[in-house]
């Protein structure tokens, strides 16, 4: 097939994974779309000493797989490639979101005072840590619908993540501006933030599979956990 | 109506969690050893729940269909967990130890370990006062007339050993030469045997005469003379019990 006539730059500008073209100083020489927004949250040069640590040794292509987390921005595996001495390209393949096995039972939930579930976990981390919790939260959230023991779970797993911090802060807000859908529904998001200096990754799996059964969005950061709790009511 | 008391700053904490979660619908876990008020916590937290022990699978599996409020004694006796249907349920279980940790894991929300008493001086104490009143009270003993300086509290078994420690104590401070006599009577009447008896068994006497001496009157001198013996008969009986 004869593709030198077909200009595949409106392709590659559109595609969903990040493509990023380097000069041989580090520059960009182009980029498409969906970097463009991956460089809000990891800087220009990181991704260049990805790109010429995983360089083939000859000219052509060489793909590779491991984790890279950016935020929410999670991928699976990289291509570099070079032809010149001048240019060298690096695409980084998304991680496919995964649909939930288990659907969200919404009948069966029960609406719940986030806040008490909240509390009711630092209380049992406090049986066992004594470091100092900081903890700001909105008391006029309103009541939502969750699997209150499958919740707690994740809880009590997230905040042992940060069992020997120094300290630690604790966020509990109304997420602005941003939505879920769930059951053709558009659902508002609470955002529940533990942050400290450092925290254990240990049990991250688990974490993220309770987070996934009560479909709550997990972004895990070297020194902190992010729920983003759907607001059913 | 149960009470409970602590000054235990984990207790409290443990105490606060439970309060918060009390009308939510989690299970709960209190492991601890055995004796140290696993199962008084949860009855003074949740009065009206059924009580259910894991020994009993009938039992249990007839209790958890008819209750959403139900409190599990003895979980580590459960042999099958894959029965147990928690799900929109307030289930407060208390285990001796923690078995399988990731089965625990798993099925609780909320894990809670409860300090042996050994770890709650303060608790010691009024649990101390508790079982002395109980036991005067029982014993019918006027609490002033006892000397409560040599009271060695036993705390191996958490409150068991601490109260079968001060009931014994206090009984034995109260005791008679005929309760002695009697003691000693059935003790005999048991363990007499062999061909030298008299010799062996006269050191049941001996030997807490002489440490009693010893205490009272410091030298061996004195003792000797109190007791109306030659100093060197003293010292070998000093010797044969080996008292120091």
């Amino acid at each position: 097939m004869n593709t030198t006539s077909i200009n595949f730059k409106s392709f590659v500008e559109w595609d969903n994974s990040p493509f990023i073209l380097f000069s041989n100083q580090g520059k960009i020489i182009y980029l498409n779309n969906a970097s463009e927004i991956l460089f809000g949250y990891v800087s220009k040069q990181e991704l260049y000493d990805i790109a010429l640590s995983y360089a083939p040794k000859f000219f052509g292509y060489k793909t590779t797989t491991l984790s890279l987390a950016y935020d929410s921005f999670l991928f699976y595996a990289i291509t570099v490639g070079y032809e010149n001495e001048t240019e060298i390209s690096l695409r980084l393949y998304n991680t496919p979101r995964l649909k939930p096995k288990h659907k969200l039972e919404t009948k069966k939930l029960i609406l719940t005072d986030i806040n008490i579930l909240l509390e009711a976990n630092i209380a049992l981390f406090r049986t066992k840590n004594t470091n100092p919790l900081k903890l700001l939260t909105d008391q006029d959230l309103p009541h939502l619908k969750i699997d209150q023991n499958n919740f707690s779970k994740l809880l009590r797993k997230a905040f042992n993540a940060f069992k020997s911090s120094d300290s630690m802060d604790v966020s509990l807000k109304f997420l602005i501006g941003k939505h879920v859908i769930i059951e053709e529904k558009k659902i508002a998001i609470v955002q529940l933030v533990i942050q400290a200096n450092g925290r254990y990754n240990d049990a991250d799996d688990e974490i993220q599979v309770l987070a996934t059964q009560s479909q709550i969005k997990l972004i895990l950061k070297e020194n902190a956990i992010y729920l983003e709790i759907p607001l059913l009511v | 109506m149960e009470t409970f008391f602590t000054t235990s700053q984990k207790i409290q904490h443990i105490i606060k969690s439970f309060n918060l979660t009390k009308t939510l619908y989690v299970s709960s876990i209190i492991i601890g050893e055995s004796h140290t008020g696993k199962k008084s916590l949860a009855r003074y937290l949740f009065p009206n729940a059924t009580i259910v022990s894991g020994d009993n699978k009938e039992e249990l599996i007839s209790a958890l269909e008819h209750n959403d409020e139900l409190i599990i004694t003895d979980f580590e006796k459960i042999n099958n967990h894959n029965i147990l249907d928690f799900s929109n349920k307030r289930i407060i279980a208390t285990a001796s130890y923690m078995g399988n940790a990731s089965i625990i894991d798993d099925i609780f929300a909320f894990i809670y370990m409860m300090p042996p008493l050994k770890e709650r001086p303060e608790d010691v104490n009024y649990l101390k006062e508790y079982f002395i009143k109980e036991a005067c009270n029982t014993l019918m003993i006027e609490p002033n007339t006892i000397d409560m300086s040599k009271l060695y509290l036993n705390l191996s078994k958490n409150s068991k050993s601490l109260k079968k420690s001060i009931f014994s104590y206090i009984n034995k401070q109260t005791m008679d030469d005929k309760d002695i006599q009697e003691i000693l009577y059935h003790y005999l009447l048991k363990q007499l045997k062999g061909n030298d008896g008299y010799k062996e068994y006269l050191g049941l006497y001996e030997k807490p005469l002489i440490e009693a001496g010893l205490a009272k009157f410091g030298s061996q001198l004195q003792l000797s003379q109190i007791l109306g013996i030659n100093r060197n008969t003293l010292r070998k009986k000093i010797h044969e019990h080996n008292i120091h």
